[in-house]
């Protein structure tokens, strides 16, 4: 992961709509990618199977599925230490917590999906529950299945994974699919669909 | 008896890999009634351990899902594991749920949950295996609840990644230091890592506690093959390992994950050998869950945290208000402080109470260790309870009956004490005198079973301006402590109380007592000259090896007399108004401006025609899209240091514009957003309670009646937490609140807001101020 990489993903997270951002915020950003580094530890597990799990073979999911030879349920976090560093800056200086959350954000996907790579390049993006009106809910299916606890995740009973920088999902394998705004979460509060914008495609390497 | 730490003890091996090889994976602690002859049966393939650990993992109140009440489950799990003829220990996992203050589960409920296993299962069983925690929290919860609600032998089993930490950032040294302080039998490591990997953390933990240690690795490190999970290690080389660690001195071996009874029958020919023997060097040592600090060379104590002489801390310790409290330690963390001092001894408060709270969330923000200090016994207690590590309690003194209340908290909890060399009569005035009090604290802790390295002495400062002849006294005193073998502390800036310049013989003070001996300076650290002659003592003293640390902090130091220009030196973050300051956000020449700003006019005049006006201009460019969120964020930032300096001189009353409630409601812990809304309102000069996040309906309530706030504004982003939302709305409505009610977050939109009953849907900070200002 280096700072190209993650670059236009902060700006996103900051809420700069495909501008770049000042050369202050642009060393700000540099110097939290270098502070991340020392407290990341990031995880990742995961379980194929080969056989849909009941939890699955439900909509929006058998569309997302659909056509794919096999799953794999994944969980993963950067570790409990971001959460602390992000904490402890809202102290010192709001606005570099700002900007190490959205850092932290951004490496969080970034290492995940260079971990995926192992699952060759036949395989559709991670799908979360609360993605494309699936139930938020359904993580705790995920959790019955892939025990995340050992590596550091645990789940509240509202449906929160903690720690904050953690996700958990379900990737297709055997068939391509990237992501679009209609499986977003926030489709109909999008900031940047409003200025007929998106996220993601600035972010694409 | 089986008798730890003299002869090996062999633990038995995996149940869960087992348990999936049955098809009885899915619902582990459920077999222990569904098929009980298949666990028995497991457990007789273990007999050749010399303990049998119950099938019982996942059995506590917080994570158990099962069908079965936990109190038949644990005791025909018990009954299952006698099967085997051996010794029986009750099996104790972790919860699965996250503690406070990174999760949302309490210390205590914790505690509860492993309370009522201990309560029933004391009778039945030879002891407790608390094993595969990964938090140290969590892991002292349940060693206390196993202590206090049964009276068994205790192992404590943490895991640690590949990183040699737990999950949560503790080093090997701090979890021996903790669990050893908390009095358990035998402590170490399992699961997660095989014997190979695992190298580093058991050598550490052989080489800093006296307490037996554990080894219970995993079957080395799983392969992934065709999306299953495969142990390849074989036996020989398990045992290997196994008898290598044996000869390092581990006391109790056994096997985790994909481990199977032939490697169990394999190692049991280690049962029964002589433990080998090591040479453990006694330190003082205290430290947070991720910290550790040894008392040696000079350690800096910081002492913001205590009323005494401080107006507006005892007014935040009498309000509640934790925010302040919270900036001043983490100010002291930022100056350099080892650890902190933490008083809230205030007249007619609950003082344990307010105790475990400041405890609470100072440690939230801060990962010092911490003193506590205080001398009422259930504060104390309260304090070290709730501190997630090892503390240093200030203090004892001479006199027996302080001692009798606070070394047995000292010894339950595995604290360090500080003990001052007073008793009734007062402070002798000799230094041989003084020498003679530490002695007895010395001997009268050794008699409380806590040992000469968990004892710190304080040889007290008294004013040079009145007792003058005395400051030699407690200096030589140091001198003569030391002997014993202990460590030391002074509250060096008592000695200038009442001279002018107060600072110079503080200093002058500090470098006296260093030299002969001062471990632990009780004192300001945002005091640069302090702090600077600590830092320049270590490399007179040679504990500043090359004095690296020193040319670190110093390197760029230029003297007082050109450090404007070093500063604006190439740099474009000098500015020289305060509008400018605010508009470009620069925080750290808001209060210095605004004090030349007030030298000018009047401080209304500054807060609506400079403050208020340059955070207009920024709202503007930040809604027209030419400015963005970490620069609204700063000039926010820069805004409300500026007020804290108006606030100080506005008559009280005016100094504020009203008070506003924030929370995240229960069930989220997402917090930015608002504490994004925080900085902004407080920018505007409104008065912020913050109640924190994961905040339950009652509590929202309960402020409202206290602070007939303004304006409450609830945070929530995920759509589960927003009926949470909507359950305090409703609430408070009942409590006949006819507050505004703002909502936010990112799942919320008018519509939703309306629904549940909030007033105002603002879709970020800016807004929030601008609804807000037309209800002022």
């Amino acid at each position: 992961m280096n700072f190209s990489d993650v670059k236009l993903s902060i700006y996103t997270y900051l809420g700069y709509k495909g501008i770049a951002a000042d050369a202050q915020t642009d060393e700000e950003i540099g110097q939290c990618l270098g502070e991340l580094e020392g407290v990341i530890r990031f995880s990742y597990t995961f379980k194929q199977l080969d056989v849909l799990p009941e939890f699955l073979s439900k909509q929006p999911y058998c569309d997302f599925l659909k056509g794919c030879k096999y799953i794999v349920l994944c969980a993963t976090t950067l570790g409990v230490e971001v959460d602390r560093r992000i904490k402890y800056l809202s102290k010192i200086d709001m606005r570099k917590s700002l900007i190490f959350d959205a850092c932290a954000s951004a490496a969080l996907e970034c290492l995940a999906d260079e971990y995926e790579g192992k699952f060759g390049e036949e395989r559709t993006y991670r799908f979360c529950p609360g993605y494309g009106g699936s139930d938020i809910k359904d993580l705790q299916y995920i959790f019955t299945f892939l025990r995340p606890e050992k590596i550091g995740i645990s789940l509240t009973d509202s449906g929160l994974m903690l720690p904050q920088k953690s996700m958990a999902g379900i990737i297709g394998i055997g068939k391509k699919m990237q992501k679009t705004c209609a499986e977003c979460i926030n489709f109909s509060a999008c900031a940047y669909l409003k200025d007929g914008k998106k996220c993601y495609s600035s972010v694409k390497k | 008896m089986l008798q730890f730490g003299e002869k090996i003890i062999v633990l038995d091996g995996a149940m869960g890999t087992r348990l999936e090889e049955l098809g009885l994976a899915e619902r582990p602690e459920d077999a222990n009634m569904t098929d009980a002859e298949a666990i028995k049966s497991i457990h007789r393939e273990y007999s050749a351990a010399d303990i049998i650990l119950t099938n019982t993992f996942g059995l506590n109140k917080i994570k158990y899902k099962g069908k079965f009440g936990i109190r038949e489950v644990a005791l025909k799990a018990i009954e299952n594991a006698r099967a085997a003829g051996k010794a029986v220990f009750f099996d104790v996992g972790p919860t699965g749920a996250m503690l406070k203050p990174i999760g949302t589960l309490s210390f205590d409920e914790a505690y509860a949950a492993f309370a009522e296993i201990a309560d029933i299962t004391r009778d039945f069983v030879d002891g407790y295996f608390a094993e595969t925690f990964s938090d140290l929290y969590e892991m002292k919860a349940c060693v206390l609840a196993l202590k206090e609600h049964a009276d068994k032998p205790i192992f404590a089993s943490m895991t640690f990644d590949a990183s040699g930490r737990t999950l949560t950032g503790s080093t090997p040294e701090i979890v021996a230091n903790t669990l050893a302080g908390l009095g358990v039998d035998a402590l170490g490591v399992n699961c997660s890592l095989g014997p190979k990997e695992m190298y580093n953390v058991v050598k550490k933990l052989l080489d800093c506690s006296p307490v037996p240690v554990i080894v219970e690795p995993n079957r080395g490190l799983p392969v992934f093959n065709g999306g299953k999970t495969e142990y390849t290690l074989t036996v020989e080389e398990f045992d290997s390992y196994i008898g290598k660690y044996i000869d390092m001195g581990a006391a109790i071996v056994g096997g985790c994950c994909g481990t199977n009874p032939q490697f169990i029958n394999k190692i049991s020919k280690y049962s029964g050998r002589s433990v080998a023997k090591r040479n453990i060097e006694p330190k003082t040592i205290i430290n947070s869950s991720t910290r550790l600090v040894e008392i040696d060379g000079v350690k800096i104590c910081g002492e913001r945290l205590n009323p005494t002489g401080k107006k507006k801390l005892k007014e935040a310790i009498v309000a509640g208000d934790f925010d302040y409290l919270v900036d001043e330690a983490v100010k002291q963390q930022e100056a350099g402080a080892d650890l902190l001092d933490v008083n809230v001894g205030v007249p007619k408060i609950d003082e344990p109470a307010v105790m475990k709270n400041t405890v609470e969330r100072v440690q939230e923000y801060v990962d010092l260790p911490l003193q506590i200090d205080s001398s009422n016994k259930d504060a104390i207690e309260a304090g070290v309870r709730y501190f997630n590590g090892v503390p240093l309690i200030n203090s004892v003194n001479g006199e027996e009956s302080v001692m009798a209340r606070v070394f047995p908290i000292a010894k339950k909890y595995g604290a360090v004490v500080l003990g001052l060399t007073m008793d009734e009569r007062g402070v002798p005035k000799t230094a041989v005198e003084r020498f003679e009090i530490a002695k007895r604290i010395i001997k009268r802790a050794e008699e409380y079973g806590i040992p000469r390295h968990k004892i710190m002495i304080d040889t007290l400062v008294l004013t040079a301006s009145a007792e003058q002849s005395l400051v030699k006294e407690t200096v030589e005193a140091l001198r003569l402590v030391k002997t014993l073998g202990v460590k030391t502390a002074l509250g060096v800036s008592n000695v200038s109380f009442g001279l002018p310049n107060r600072g110079l013989l503080n200093k002058t003070f500090l470098t006296m007592a260093m030299t002969c001996g001062l471990n632990m300076p009780i004192m300001n650290p945002l005091d640069g000259e302090m702090t600077g002659a600590v830092k320049a003592f270590a490399v007179l003293s040679g504990e500043d090896e090359n004095s690296e640390k020193y040319i670190d902090i110093y390197k760029d130091f230029t003297p007082m007399a050109n450090s404007v220009a070093a500063v604006s030196k190439g740099e474009d973050k000098s500015v020289n108004n305060l509008f400018d300051c605010v508009k470009r956000g620069i925080k750290s020449q808001a209060a210095a401006l605004c004090i030349e700003e007030l030298k000018k006019s009047d401080p209304m005049i500054v807060v609506n025609d400079v403050l208020i006006k340059a955070l207009d201009e920024v709202g503007k460019l930040y809604d027209s899209g030419k400015l963005f969120l970490p620069q609204l964020v700063a000039s926010a930032e820069a805004a409300k240091t500026a007020f804290a300096e108006v606030t100080k001189i506005l008559p009280q009353g005016e100094s504020t514009k009203g008070e506003v409630i924030l929370a995240t409601v229960k069930g989220d812990v997402h917090d930015i957003g608002k504490n994004i809304v925080k900085v902004v309102l407080q920018s505007h000069g409104y008065s912020v309670i913050d109640l924190g996040k994961d905040v339950p309906p009652e509590t929202i309530v309960q402020a409202y009646k206290k602070y007939k706030p303004l304006a409450i504004g609830l945070s929530a982003l995920m759509t589960t937490t927003v009926s949470s939302m909507e359950e305090t709305i409703n609430k408070l409505r009942s409590a006949g609140c006819e507050t505004s009610i703002f909502v936010g977050g990112a799942v919320l939109n008018g519509e939703i807001a309306k629904q549940i009953g909030a007033d105002y849907y603002t879709k970020d900070a800016l807004e929030f101020v601008k609804v807000l200002e037309t209800l002022v």
